[in-house]
């Protein structure tokens, strides 16, 4: 029998609009996190594809000898597409001239992740590459056009070999973003390796085997291999967290967007809470009247608790689907917009969905409904009996243990949730202190202003506790709101000075010490931006306070590791022992920030300033003493400053640099990186003509990459704000609503006395006014102090000041709660007297 | 004996010390009495009624509803048997809002299990001339109406005794004169112990038994049979 009272209730309140807040607080959580996590999800999975093509596969096998074909057969059988790509160092000549190349022979299926891009001409326009060059042929670097004096159809020579060079490589997704790759790359097919006469044993050859396939066969694949790998000779790499400005940016993104939609959901709880608890005490009433009619404890439980699951239920169905239309249509319009497809989501986006749905309506329901269930049936004659707050505790235990589970389970990260939580907590009583010291104040001021203004202080004043709670989650919705706007705009402000319209787009190498003057002259003769020309000496670091460091890296691995940028493959002592690039320097280069000791200034003592990721990872402080081999000479300099370097700003960057005083003897290259607009590229050849030693590299490629990215990132977060500012102003409504009753009262009192409704309706917006100002200024406050923490702590941006928002805020505050509260109340407001009374009655 | 009160006390503790709601009141209703508490406001009839409905828990003394006595059960107990033995109807008529006039009515019969709540509900509800509108919510029907809604649900599931606090206290002459009206003829057809807390003298001049309330005391009042 409880049950069809249970679905009678639910029906009739639905329909009448009771449940119309409650519902939609669900709905609009499982529709933000559904939407969020597809949404992410898939950008995800769309990123991690387009990141492998910087592998230009989704995992290489790679070995100093030789890869067993049985392998090979093994992947191929278990799906994965593979493909060979063996590297090495070699003399190619053409006429009498000769240079330092990088031979890459691959074969078909290369690459396997992203495109080959080749041109008719040096630094032509590109095109995405059919196959690869026949036999016989071979496609050549720009770069080596300069250095060889070739032409398009002559012939170089590579050991035994010719090759006819046909076609300009102008894009290769592996080559990766590094100024060090610093021979020029020829590209020749696998199957004539051999008649090359190069690989002997004892060559210095990478052979790589590029694989590709579905996640599901790659695993299979792993686990038969990896049994098999030799340590010392094979690696097995993905395409991981690296430490390339487009990793950074996307981890930004995705900490953000985390972070983001977990305010949000955050809101939409709250707004569960607000809206179950006046549902439950509009119900008192209908307790009380059941309890008196015979009904037990165990009934009415059943009743509410059933009532409120299908409301659940409901909800959690509609908000599924609503979130995956929104989604779709985002990620249809996202994928359109940015010509890109973006791989479907596992189901684990619609468990942590509904998980969030359920876990948020039941346990923020619980509370209320116990109070529920505990109403006396004397309150069928005695309307003040409510239910007593005996067990008031549970509510904060049970709605902060959510709060708290929804951070963890969202995140999956216990630092970031507690920390969140622990400051959420001293906010909100700090807040509700302001709030009742806010109130009391602006009743003294109430006091000397007109009768609307009065009685709007005074309604302050009256509900000074309940109003102290509802400041408390405006606050809070208006802080989320502020926070998730500023934090967008900091972020997005922060991609554009990386990457501004004129950052640098080609970096020149290996320019010798003759041309330095010239070229510089060139760039400003032509009106090129570009960075200071730093000297480069090759060097390695062999000790650190005596004690030696492993080393003896060939160069070939070092070109690997670094055209990789694969920071987390480099394991700490070892990783250091190779080849570095030294550069000396009178001043501390721009976008470098010392951390520790002091820059040299004058001082001519031997000395260098560690990068400050490099001193942390080989444990390097202040006074320690490095010693250095630069090419058979051995020195040991004293550590005086430890710096940090932008590794996202596309300019020269250094591990180590010296003072001029010791270095400067050292043969030097130099690098320099500089801006060459669309429109002047065909220029770049003859504008390097006198430099045929320099290398050009070009990053637009790469470039274009990062802006396509963070343009996706982008727009996702605009989706996110929108449902953030959607949850908030749910939360507001949910708060006004709650307050209806009381304010029901003593409009019918003020009318019967005979106030004008003008006089009413004033005062209810100067209070709402009020409530909102001081809510939004206390947000303003709030947010500040959050975002100085998170943009430290979580974002490693630095923290600024928003002066414009301590007005924005209490402004934005007053406006939107004032135009809430005053579109909910106004049908109170409109009407008459003896409706009032019986709609109270 | 139905109903009996034996040195039933009320005391509620106040900021200014305990205040004595009822004095020692001793009273015994029989099967099918129609028994009228009249009394000042304040004078304690809602405490006494709520008391003999088990709404509330004495201070000390009994009530005993068919020799069973109500201090001795628990709340749940005490529901079983308002939901067995109990109907109400209150000044405020306390329907409930998102149940239709129907459902309001079968809801008593509905909460203690009965079968056939549903034709016993429609036959009320034509007794008391609402068979057209028993789709209506309470907020679409007029105070007339909706105490006719609650005389009728009080009336559902046959119970052998009716609290009425002031019945007719929110309506008009004319609609209280009609609802007191159907009050008494159900009374009558059903053969129900009626206790009624009334302010309207006509009203308790209709009551076999006339008990006034004063400042906590009970005392019986000459009544001549209506």
């Amino acid at each position: 029998m409880w049950h069809k009272i249970s679905f009678r209730l639910l029906k009739h309140e639905l329909k009448r609009g009771e449940l119309t807040i409650m519902a939609l607080a669900i709905i609009l959580s499982v529709t933000a996190v559904l939407s969020l996590s597809i949404f992410s999800d898939r950008l995800q999975a769309g990123l991690t594809e387009r990141s492998s093509e910087f592998l230009a596969a989704d995992r290489v096998l790679s070995s100093r000898r030789d890869i067993p074909q049985e392998w090979l057969e093994q992947a191929g059988q278990m799906n994965l597409k593979t493909s060979w790509k063996v590297v090495f160092n070699s003399m190619a000549f053409a006429d009498e001239n000769m240079t330092l190349v990088d031979i890459k022979a691959v074969s078909d299926g290369y690459p396997l992740r992203g495109q080959l891009e080749i041109a008719d001409e040096p630094f032509g326009q590109g095109y995405v590459a059919e196959g690869l060059p026949a036999e016989g042929e071979a496609w050549v670097a720009s770069q080596l056009f300069q250095a060889l004096q070739l032409d398009i159809g002559d012939d170089i020579e590579v050991g035994n070999s010719s090759f006819k060079v046909t076609k300009v490589v102008t894009y290769e997704p592996d080559v990766g973003f590094s100024v060090f790759t610093d021979s020029p790359n020829v590209i020749i097919r696998h199957s004539q390796l051999e008649e090359t006469g190069l690989i002997q044993p004892g060559s210095r050859v990478r052979f790589n085997v590029l694989m590709a396939g579905d996640n599901s066969d790659i695993t299979a694949y792993e686990d038969w291999l990896l049994p098999r790998l030799n340590d010392d000779t094979h690696s097995w790499r993905s395409i991981e967290d690296g430490d390339s400005p487009l990793s950074r940016s996307l981890n930004r993104a995705e900490r953000f967007m985390m972070l983001a939609s977990l305010l949000g959901v955050v809101l939409a709880a709250t707004a569960v809470a607000v809206a179950a608890q006046r549902y439950c005490q509009r119900n008192y009433d209908v307790v009380a009247i059941f309890k008196t009619l015979g009904a037990s404890r165990q009934q009415i439980r059943r009743i509410f608790l059933l009532h409120l699951l299908l409301l659940t239920a409901a909800s959690v169905a509609v908000g599924m689907a609503l979130g995956w239309a929104i989604q779709y249509v985002v990620i249809e319009w996202v994928a359109q917009k940015l010509d890109a497809t973006l791989p479907q989501a596992g189901w684990q986006p619609y468990a942590l969905a509904g998980a969030t749905g359920v876990i948020s309506a039941v346990m923020f329901t619980l509370y209320p409904l116990f109070r529920l269930v505990s109403i006396p049936p004397l309150r069928v004659l005695h309307r003040q009996l409510t239910a007593g707050n005996a067990v008031r505790w549970l509510q904060w235990v049970l709605s902060g243990g959510t709060i708290y589970a929804l951070l963890v389970i969202y995140s999956q990260q216990w630092w970031l949730s507690t920390a969140l939580f622990a400051g959420g907590a001293v906010a909100a009583v700090i807040l509700l202190g302001l709030g009742r010291l806010f109130i009391s104040a602006s009743r003294k001021a109430g006091m000397q202003a007109g009768s609307s203004w009065r009685l709007a202080m005074a309604g302050l004043q009256r509900r000074a506790a309940a109003n102290s709670v509802q400041m408390l989650s405006f606050s809070t919705a208006i802080m989320l709101l502020l926070l998730v706007i500023v934090l967008r705009n900091d972020l997005l402000e922060d991609w554009k000075r990386q990457l501004p319209a004129d950052a640098p787009n080609y970096f020149a190498i290996n320019i010798a010490e003759d041309n330095v003057d010239d070229m510089q002259s060139m760039f400003e003769r032509e009106n090129i931006p570009s960075t200071d020309l730093y000297p480069i000496v090759p060097g390695r670091l062999t000790h650190i306070n005596g004690e030696k460091l492993e080393d003896e890296v060939t160069k070939e691995e070092r070109d690997e590791e670094v055209s990789d940028e694969d920071a987390s493959e480099n394991d700490g002592r070892e990783g250091i022992g190779r080849e570095l690039s030294l550069t000396w320097r009178d001043s501390l280069p721009p976008n470098n920030e010392l951390t520790a000791g002091e820059w040299w200034g004058d001082n001519a003592e031997p000395q260098v300033s560690v990068e400050l990721n490099v001193s942390e990872r080989l444990d390097i402080k202040v006074g320690d003493e490095l010693r250095f081999n630069l090419g058979g000479e051995e020195f040991t300099v004293p550590v005086t400053s430890l710096r940090k370097a932008d590794w996202n700003t596309l300019q020269p960057n250094f591990y180590m640099i010296f003072n001029t005083s010791t270095l400067e003897d050292f043969p030097a290259t130099y690098i320099t990186s500089f801006r060459l607009d669309e429109e002047r590229k065909s220029d770049l050849y003859e504008l390097f003509k006198p430099f045929p030693q320099a290398s050009l590299i070009d990053l637009d490629a790469m470039i274009d990459q990062i802006r396509e990215v963070i343009g996706q990132v982008s727009l996702a977060i605009v989706f996110v704000l929108v449902l953030v500012i959607i949850a908030g102003a749910l939360v507001l409504v949910a708060q006004v609503q709650a307050s209806m009753e009381e304010r029901q009262k003593e409009l019918v009192i003020l009318r019967t006395l005979g106030a004008p409704g003008k006089l009413l309706s004033r005062s209810i917006t100067y209070e709402f006014l009020v409530l909102g100002a001081i809510s939004g200024l206390i947000a303003t406050l709030a947010m500040e102090i959050s975002l100085f923490i998170l943009q430290n702590q979580v974002f490693n941006m630095t923290p600024v000041i928003h002066w414009k928002l301590w007005l924005l805020g209490p402004a934005f505050g007053a406006v939107v709660v004032a135009v809430l509260g005053r579109l909910s109340c106004y049908r109170l407001i409109q009407r008459n007297t003896a409706q009032l009374i019986r709609k109270l009655t | 004996m139905l109903i009996q009160a034996q040195q039933l006390e009320k005391t509620v503790d106040t900021s200014e010390g305990p205040l004595q709601i009822l004095q020692p009141i001793n009273v015994s209703i029989n099967a099918g009495d129609t028994v009228a508490i009249v009394g000042a406001s304040g004078s304690g009839k809602s405490t006494l009624l709520s008391l003999l409905a088990g709404l509330d828990l004495a201070s000390s003394g009994e009530v005993l509803i068919e020799n069973e006595k109500l201090s001795e059960l628990d709340e749940e107990q005490r529901a079983k048997v308002r939901a067995d033995k109990v109907g109400f109807i209150f000044q405020s008529f306390l329907l409930v809002p998102s149940l239709s006039a129907l459902e309001n009515v079968m809801l008593p019969a509905e909460l203690a299990g009965h079968k056939g709540a549903e034709k016993e509900a429609r036959e009320l509800l034509a007794k008391v001339g609402l068979e057209d509108r028993w789709h209506h919510y309470p907020n679409q029907l007029s105070g007339g109406e909706q105490q006719r809604v609650a005389i009728a649900r009080a009336f559902v599931g046959q119970p052998k005794i009716l609290f009425a606090d002031e019945p007719t206290g929110n309506l008009d002459a004319k609609t209280g004169g009609k609802v007191e009206e159907l009050l008494f003829d159900l009374n009558k057809d059903y053969g129900t112990t009626l206790i009624v807390v009334t302010h309207d003298q006509r009203l308790a001049k209709r009551c076999q038994r006339v008990l006034q309330m004063d400042a906590g005391q009970l005392s019986e009042a000459a009544q001549d049979v209506a």
